[in-house]
């Protein structure tokens, strides 16, 4: 593939220590091109600086589209398209609407941040793993460097890193 | 120290595990061949799930008048069915979500299976109303979409649409929030698989590879899954209770009907958590990940919730007599003295007295009793049904019209094929994924396992009772 | 460990509030119509709201006891202090059921021998509304409530001096909790029937008991996030982070909505089935109240819902205190709301009977006044001076509960 990457990448077998070895790369400079961890590990996304999601944003505005999209269609239908009486009720009773406006946020937020997330992430069905370590979804932790362009006493250094954090495994996969 | 743990808990995996072995432990059942109780099960689960395609499809093809509904009864079995299908299916969304935002960490040993358990429950309750529908070929028919029939539309007012909605938002919510879940967890299968597995999987699990990212939008998405789903299923349960409760039938227009079907809802479909997970943790040996505190607070929250109906039943009779409206009064007259006093009886103790048993520590841990008190709950609930549907129609504000119910064998036939279907979804769904969210255990095993407890009593003996204290 | 030390300036602060309250109290029952009915449901109002508050917040307590919660265990001794209030808050109910028996208020349609004589319906309901039954239920169910507060409270102080790492208090506290679940679950919703719902005695709801249980609690936890913040910025609490803020947060945006969901079942079921018995109630409140009424929904659903729906808002002390301050009023209005549409409505019918002068002279009470707010005041001075007084009497922080670790520790995942 034309744009695969050479990556260096060290296992870690515990969170504990695979914390303080982003730490130690932060503190170094290293460019850290990505971590994987078999769940979410706490302190994760702070020792790696990573900006907080703005998933809910996204799942904000789907509810609003949602809740407008519902009451306007109900209201639109109930006072204008087709005006009928039921139960002695106004044309337009607000309150009747209200569960399904409801759902209807509800459903156009979730759908719509799931759809959100998958894109983002690059994920859904037919998406190739890039899988550095069949471990890794299991009980390794990673951190990977993108080395295509480096030379090789940078390598070296990138080794040495690993080696002195505590690394178990140390190898290079191109994906 | 990563976070603090009271001594006081007890643990949540147990047996000394580490990272690898929850893998192993949790993939296994859907790698090694099916056992031979899992096959007999399956095959008594075909055939009555055969009998639910045979009864319902006999129905479509005769009528509805193969039931023993009648002008007065018009929903009989058929809608008891249907709320209490979706009763069960609260207890999934009610775990991952709200005790999710309640910081209740025993969720994670059982939200998975219970998750699944709730699409399963909500896709056999949506049978109901289709069937009842006689020609379920036009149950388009009830969506709002733009038709020849001139500008014709849905009534909005009618809680029956409501109830649509409702229902397919949660059904649709309930699995983005399953599957959302269960990605990484099926990343950790294909992982482990080979050849044609590994493709499948490899297909099912999106491209999953645990990059830090991924995982931090994917908290962030499931939280706000969870604070979503939390007032939707209050919602759903709400709004099923509205289709009664916007009436004027005396026993059914009353105003406690939302908060108190939530309960119901909550209480049955916790009693099926248990009768689903007593089984198969015994069978796919995971005890150490479902422990008896997991049990035990399941049937706190069943005792909980069995005591608020105990107190909703008994407001609502006291307030009948309240109320001095005599129609009122003899709804309630006639649920306990009517013709079907049986059911009444049935209901009371099945759900007001005999969860009091979960009062001693003993009997909460007990697996016997949990899984025979699990089915009395849901014997319960039934009738809890039964009772608000059946009963109320049999007797309304005209002698003249009242009138009796008995199932036919289709309705029957229609009902045990319900449990038939529901439990062949449920046993393909232990082989094929995790039954237990392998990723989640592994995040609160550094904090719940049983080894790591032992430290965090010493932290605690050494921060709050030492001598400078 | 920390203790609080009640300064002179608060002391002063409380006292003036009760002042006012006093004042405003004395000027009610001077300008009061004959039956000074302004003056009582005054105190109904208040007396029931901070009951209320005090009860709710034990139930609060004993939930989070059995639910194994842990991250409120620093500033468990505020929740305390505010359950303690029962015995305050009971005694003015007391006064209130003795009322009643003796009948030197007119609050309840039901408790006026004419009215009742001729009106087959509340005869009917006289097995349960009778002043005998208001009184005894007030102070057995008071009292039981009274006494698990009671219990509680001594268990965790006596905790602060012989716990240890078995937790044995703990465990003896637990049980105290369990008897309080169904205890409380069971008898206030007949306390609240009697103090509350019996003013409009035709009516009935069967929500109406966990409606107003559900507005007691966003009350509560409003009222616990005012007081954490206050005593904070005394610089007490150093370990009470924006995560506790966050989590509180939660509660009282969760409650918020939970108790609009409830007003919304109660609101729209009625209007829906559309049967008059049960729509006068809202009836009566839309024709007279309409501001009220709206405002109720604005102040206690819309309000919170908007503000608090950001996580960023509900760690920041400036928008929390905006919140609780609005929550606070906005339930004591629903309270307002609640009580006198009903005692206008049975005042006016005894004095048409009674006193004609008086009858035509007798508007309704359209809008809370001056004097309204002023017993208002006066009771959260009262409430204020008897919660920094038990503050002051036990150590801040319960050095020995089994989650104190965890509650100094905590943080929102």
């Amino acid at each position: 593939m034309a744009n695969s990457k050479n990556v260096l990448f060290g296992l870690y077998n515990d969170d504990d220590i695979l914390i303080d070895a982003i730490k130690t790369a932060r503190n170094q400079k290293l460019d850290i091109m990505d971590v994987f961890t078999p769940f979410p590990v706490h302190g994760l996304d702070p020792a790696l600086g990573l900006a907080e999601s703005r998933i809910h944003i996204a799942g904000f505005v789907f509810g609003l589209i949602g809740a407008i999209t519902a009451m306007g269609f109900m209201s639109w239908i109930s006072v204008s398209d087709w005006p009928i009486i039921y139960g002695g009720k106004p044309y337009w009773p607000v309150l009747s609407f209200i569960p399904i406006t409801f759902e209807l946020t509800v459903l156009f937020s979730a759908v719509g941040m799931v759809i959100v997330f998958f894109t983002i992430c690059g994920l859904g069905p037919g998406v190739t793993a890039k899988v550095l370590d069949p471990r890794i979804t299991d009980d390794m932790f990673c951190i990977a460097f993108d080395v295509s362009n480096m030379e090789e006493n940078e390598k070296a250094g990138l080794q040495k890193f690993f080696e002195e954090t505590g690394a178990s495994e140390i190898n290079q996969k191109s994906i | 120290m990563g976070s603090i743990i009271s001594p006081i808990r007890e643990p949540l995996v147990t047996g000394n595990k580490t990272y690898n072995q929850i893998t192993e432990d949790i993939c296994a059942p859907t790698e090694r061949a099916p056992s031979i109780s899992w096959v007999i099960a399956f095959s008594v689960a075909n055939v009555l799930a055969a009998v639910f395609l045979f009864t319902s499809a006999w129905t479509i093809w005769q009528g509805v008048g193969t039931w023993d509904l009648n002008r007065t009864i018009g929903w009989g079995w058929d809608i008891t069915n249907f709320v209490w299908w979706i009763g069960i299916g609260h207890a999934g969304t009610l775990i991952s979500a709200i005790l999710l935002l309640f910081r209740q960490k025993w969720r994670t040993g059982v939200n998975r299976a219970a998750e699944a358990m709730t699409i399963f429950a909500v896709a056999v309750a949506g049978q109901f109303p289709l069937i009842h529908m006689g020609r379920a070929w036009f149950a388009f028919f009830v969506f709002p979409y733009p038709n020849t029939r001139g500008p014709l539309w849905v009534n909005f007012n009618s809680p029956l649409l409501w109830d649509v909605f409702a229902i397919s938002t949660y059904a649709t919510v309930s699995v983005l929030f399953w599957y959302v879940g269960l990605i990484p967890d099926l990343a950790t299968v294909r992982d482990r698989a080979r050849g044609f597995r590994k493709k499948i999987y490899g297909i099912f699990s999106f491209g999953w590879t645990g990059s830090a990212k991924h995982w931090q939008r994917w908290e962030s998405l499931s939280l706000i899954l969870a604070g979503l789903a939390t007032p939707l299923v209050l919602s759903v349960h709400t709004i099923v209770s509205f289709d009664f409760a916007t009436s004027v039938i005396p026993g059914w227009h009353t105003t406690i009907f939302p908060p108190y079907f939530v309960a119901g809802a909550i209480f049955s479909g916790f009693a099926m958590v248990q009768t689903l997970m007593i089984i198969t943790r015994y069978v796919l040996k995971l005890q150490d990940y479902i422990t008896i505190a997991h049990i035990e607070s399941m049937n706190k929250v069943i005792l909980l919730t069995g005591t608020m109906v105990g107190v909703a039943y008994l407001t609502e009779v006291f307030v009948a007599w309240y109320s001095g409206y005599i129609y009122e009064q003899f709804a309630f007259y006639n649920r306990a003295f009517g013709p079907y006093w049986f059911a009444y009886f049935a209901m009371m103790t099945c759900n007001l007295v005999s969860p009091q048993i979960f009062w001693f520590k003993k009997m909460r841990r007990n697996l016997y009793v949990t899984f025979i008190m699990s089915i009395f709950v849901n014997i319960g609930m039934w009738y809890e049904r039964f009772v608000i549907i059946a009963t109320t129609l049999a007797r309304d504000y005209l002698p003249s019209s009242w009138s009796l119910y008995s199932p036919t064998w289709v309705e029957i036939g229609i009902f045990i094929g319900s449990i038939g279907v529901f439990f062949t979804l449920f046993l393909i769904f232990v082989r094929v994924a995790p039954v237990v969210a392998i990723a989640e255990i592994k995040h609160i095993l550094k904090s719940s396992g049983d080894q790591y407890l032992e430290k965090q009593k010493e932290y605690v003996q050494k921060q709050q009772f030492s001598e400078k204290n | 460990m920390q203790s609080f030390s009640f300064a002179a300036g608060e002391r002063k602060f409380f006292g003036i509030c009760m002042i006012i309250g006093v004042i405003s109290l004395i000027i009610t029952y001077l300008t009061d119509d004959p039956l000074n009915s302004r003056f009582w449901s005054n105190i109904l109002i208040n007396a029931s709201f901070f009951t209320g508050i005090a009860f709710i917040t034990l139930f609060l307590y004993a939930a989070k006891i059995l639910a194994y919660s842990g991250w409120h265990a620093q500033f468990k001794r505020i929740m305390e202090s505010f359950y303690m209030f029962l015995g305050i808050g009971l005694i003015f109910m007391v006064v209130l059921g003795l009322g009643t028996v003796m009948g030197f208020h007119s609050l309840y349609e039901w408790n006026n021998e004419m009215l009742v004589s001729e009106d087959i319906i509340i005869q009917n309901k006289s097995a349960f509304l009778n002043p005998m039954w208001y009184m005894f239920a007030t102070i057995v169910f008071g009292a039981s409530w009274f006494f698990v507060a009671r219990q509680l409270r001594a268990l965790s102080l006596k905790e602060d001096k012989v716990g240890d790492i078995e937790f044995k208090v703990h465990k003896r506290m637990k049980v105290w909790a369990a008897i309080m679940l169904p205890l409380g679950g069971f008898t206030s919703a007949a306390a609240i029937w009697l103090w509350l719902m019996s003013l409009d005695a035709h009516w009935y709801s069967t929500l109406y008991g966990w409606y107003t249980g559900s507005s007691w609690l966003v009350a509560s936890v409003a009222f616990l996030i005012l007081t954490i913040i206050y005593l904070k910025e005394r610089g007490y609490y150093p370990k009470v982070t924006d995560d506790h803020f966050h989590d509180l947060g939660k509660y009282l945006f969760a409650f918020s909505v939970f108790w609009a969901y409830l007003w919304f079942s109660q609101y729209m079921l009625i209007w829906y089935a559309n049967i008059g018995e049960a729509t006068v109630y809202y009836q009566t409140r839309l024709e007279y109240y309409p501001f009220i009424f709206y405002a109720n929904v604005a102040i206690n659903f819309i309000l919170p819902f908007f503000v608090l729906l950001r996580n960023d808002t509900k760690r920041k002390k400036g928008t929390l205190i905006f919140v609780s301050i609005f929550v606070i009023i906005g339930h004591w209005l629903d309270k307002f709301l609640m009580v006198v549409p009903g005692v206008d409505y049975t005042t006016k019918k005894i004095l048409s009977a009674t006193n004609p002068e008086a009858a035509a002279e007798f508007s309704r009470l359209i809008m809370p006044g001056f004097l309204e707010f002023g017993v208002f005041i006066g009771f959260i001075g009262l409430f204020g001076y008897f919660v920094f007084t038990s503050l002051s009497k036990a150590p801040l922080v319960a050095s020995k509960d089994p989650y104190l670790e965890e509650s100094l520790h905590h943080h929102v995942v």
